[in-house]
């Protein structure tokens, strides 16, 4: 091809200081993401053999197998990078938020039809995403509309198959990690980081989309408006849930925000008070569906709540963010 | 000077529109919105030289503009989601009209005007529905008058075609709701459509792309005279993958996705900014901001002939020769073979940079 007219020009930034960024990295890969995909897919496989087991919506094993599992899934859901974006893994793992109803339609249409798909993984994994995973599989053991619909041995046979493709999707995320590992930990040319800082910047960005999720769509879609509060848009508040993802998403995030803050003691400290508050704010809730962003009172707590992580998300991105060359460019930042 | 004249000439020929409204306003070549240094948001004229003709405050920061095919007249929106848009007199720096998006709808940053000025549409977001809707308004009052279904989820940049008779609309498909941010609430599902709509809102053609580029959502749009549309994207998928982010399209037929070199490509952060063709056509480029870079392609080949840095560069218009740009960190500046920094106002311009009268 015609050489390039490369004029690099114009004011570009200057590189930041080439920065050991090895020990970070081998810290946050060995003691963050793998230990956390490790324990899931652990819970995962339990999940399953339990509902090979007993697959009664009622049963108290199966139901506690799929609130360990679904916990050690939160506690991983920020890194959305690599393996999980693979084949749309983490969505199949979890479709939410779902504005269009899209999981009781699928989860209908495959009653209704008694889709044979439950008997096969395979063929499982091609349905539609939005009938898979951790919210369907909730809506399967809560819901009192699906404890009816179809014959009972077609529910217990796609219970049966939510957990299998959960445990699926989560193991061939933990066994892509084993060589992921590497390429976030040794960037280069054989790695899609060409960079420590890259890899950096990839976690740093985990943090921050695991922040604002948090903020604004696990806390923002059930407050929606003083005026119009929406109880019902909670996050699996049927399982009662809404409030200890917003927890442990928080507990899983400062434990990563204080690994990226290694290098810098007073950074860090700043970022671990923010998320005590936080998470005190969090636990201090007595409110598991987040149904209290209707009474004006509670609301006002959760609304502090919410405050709190935006208080996070403004120390992470003005003291930390500079910290790991990430740029601040007018543009740059806008995402319009 | 001969080259603005030759600019201003060539654009007359390219316009049935009578210059005179716009002349009166200092004649500038493009409208921008920017943060001044005294921390204003600003709506400025500018010429493509560089120097500011106007500058007129904004209640927010803006995102793009709309002008008026005679009048000096701008509509200046607010970035997203904001819900409502200033008309201003770039004449007298009034603002004469204030559109507030209706209850259930918020501006996405971008509308065009009827080619007789007699209406202004918007594209919005039917929060509620998920769905989008191009906005239609009287200009004389600037009430609304209407609305149509926009062919898909989140239409953000729309633009007229040169037959004055049919929108193009880039449908980005992500779904996007006020409580929420501006945290993307579909991924999974997501589907952008390049959606072609007549005035009243009948959809002619919808264009997607392959199912692997299916999270590869079409923001902004250039047209040729000759109706060749240029669409920029912004890539929501893995980011190990470096896709193609700017594409071309001729109604009827395939889309056709050009690229730059691996090498090259991946510096880009899946991130293109603006678009615009050369005021001759030939060639298209983008701009991209988090990639500090400007990538320029011949249009009948697909190659790419140039690849630029500069910081932080996002708006883009085709100039007098070539291009002009503007960046964050307050250039104006001008591509022809190279890079060309014509003004430094100190203010950091905003994502687009809105020529006044028809592209090229």
């Amino acid at each position: 091809m015609r050489p390039l007219v490369l004029a690099v020009a114009l004011t570009l930034p200057f590189a930041s200081h080439a920065q050991d960024r090895g020990p970070i990295l081998t810290d946050t890969v060995t003691a963050h993401i793998l230990p956390g995909y490790s324990r899931l897919s652990e819970a995962t496989g339990l999940l399953t053999e339990t509902a090979q087991r007993d697959c009664d919506p009622g049963s108290p094993d199966l139901r506690a197998a799929y609130n360990t599992a679904f916990d050690n899934w939160i506690s991983v859901s920020h890194l959305r990078f690599g393996p999980s974006e693979v084949d749309d893994r983490a969505f199949a793992l979890a479709f939410w938020p779902d504005t269009k109803g899209f999981t009781p339609k699928a989860l209908s249409s495959m009653i209704a039809a008694k889709d044979t798909a439950v008997e096969s993984p395979a063929e499982f994994s091609e349905t539609s995403i939005a009938g898979r995973g951790f919210f369907a599989l909730e809506l399967m053991l809560f819901e009192p509309a699906f404890a009816t619909q179809g014959d009972m041995p077609y529910r217990c046979a796609l219970v049966r198959a939510i957990t299998a493709d959960i445990d699926r999707n989560a193991s061939a995320i933990g066994s892509d990690w084993d060589t992921y590992a590497k390429a976030l930990t040794q960037p280069g040319e054989t790695s899609p980081y060409r960079s420590g800082d890259e890899a950096l910047q990839e976690l740093y960005k985990a943090l921050m989309t695991g922040l604002e999720f948090t903020g604004d769509t696990r806390l923002g879609r059930p407050l929606g408006t003083f005026d119009r509060p929406r109880p019902k848009r909670a996050e699996a508040r049927r399982s009662a849930r809404s409030l200890r993802h917003v927890e442990l998403s928080l507990i899983a995030l400062r434990d990563l925000a204080a690994r990226l803050s290694a290098d810098h003691p007073d950074i860090a400290d700043d970022l671990d008070r923010a998320f005590g508050k936080a998470i005190d704010r969090a636990q201090s809730l007595d409110d598991p569906s987040l149904s209290g962003v209707a009474d004006p009172q509670a609301r006002f707590r959760i609304e502090a709540l919410q405050q709190s992580i935006n208080d996070i998300r403004a120390i992470a991105s003005t003291e930390l963010g500079p910290t790991l060359g990430i740029s601040a460019g007018f543009n740059s930042l806008d995402g319009d | 000077m001969t080259s603005r004249r030759h600019f201003l000439i060539g654009l007359a020929a390219a316009s049935l529109a009578p210059v005179r409204g716009w002349a009166s306003a200092g004649a500038p070549d493009y409208l921008a919105a920017a943060l001044f240094p005294d921390g204003t948001y600003q709506l400025a004229g500018l010429e493509a030289s560089g120097e500011i003709v106007f500058s007129l405050p904004l209640p927010a920061r803006g995102h793009a503009a709309a002008a008026h095919p005679h009048r000096a007249q701008a509509v200046a929106f607010a970035r997203r989601p904001g819900t409502f848009a200033v008309v201003i007199d770039c004449v007298t720096g009034a603002r004469t009209a204030q559109l507030d998006a209706p209850a259930g709808r918020h501006f996405f940053g971008h509308g065009v005007f009827s080619p007789d000025g007699a209406r202004l549409y918007t594209t919005e977001n039917d929060f509620e529905a998920g769905e989008g809707v191009i906005g239609v308004w009287n200009t004389d009052d600037f009430a609304r008058v209407g609305e149509f279904r926009s062919g898909g989820i989140g239409p953000h940049d729309m633009r007229l075609m040169p037959d004055g008779k049919t929108l193009v609309v880039a449908n980005g498909g992500i779904e996007t709701h006020p409580e929420t941010g501006r945290t993307k609430l579909n991924l999974p599902t997501m589907q952008p459509r390049l959606s072609y709509l007549t005035l009243t809102g009948t959809v002619q053609e919808q264009v997607t792309l392959p199912r692997a580029l299916r999270k590869n959502s079409i923001r902004h749009l250039a047209v040729r005279r000759d109706g060749l549309v240029g669409f920029a994207m912004q890539w929501q998928g893995d980011k190990t993958q470096h896709p193609p982010l700017l594409g071309l399209h001729k109604r009827g037929a395939a889309p056709r996705l050009l690229t730059a070199p691996v090498a090259e490509q991946s510096t880009l952060q899946g991130y293109a900014g603006s678009i615009a063709f050369d005021a001759r056509g030939e060639t298209v480029a983008i701009t991209c901001p988090r990639g500090n870079a400007l990538h320029r392609f011949d249009v009948e080949t697909g190659a790419l002939t140039g690849a630029f840095g500069l910081e932080d560069v996002c708006g883009l218009g085709p100039g007098p020769e070539g291009y002009v740009f503007t960046t964050g960190t307050g250039i104006v500046g001008a591509l022809t073979g190279k890079t060309r920094v014509s003004a430094r106002p100190d203010c950091q311009w905003d994502n687009h940079l809105i020529p006044i009268r028809p592209s090229a």
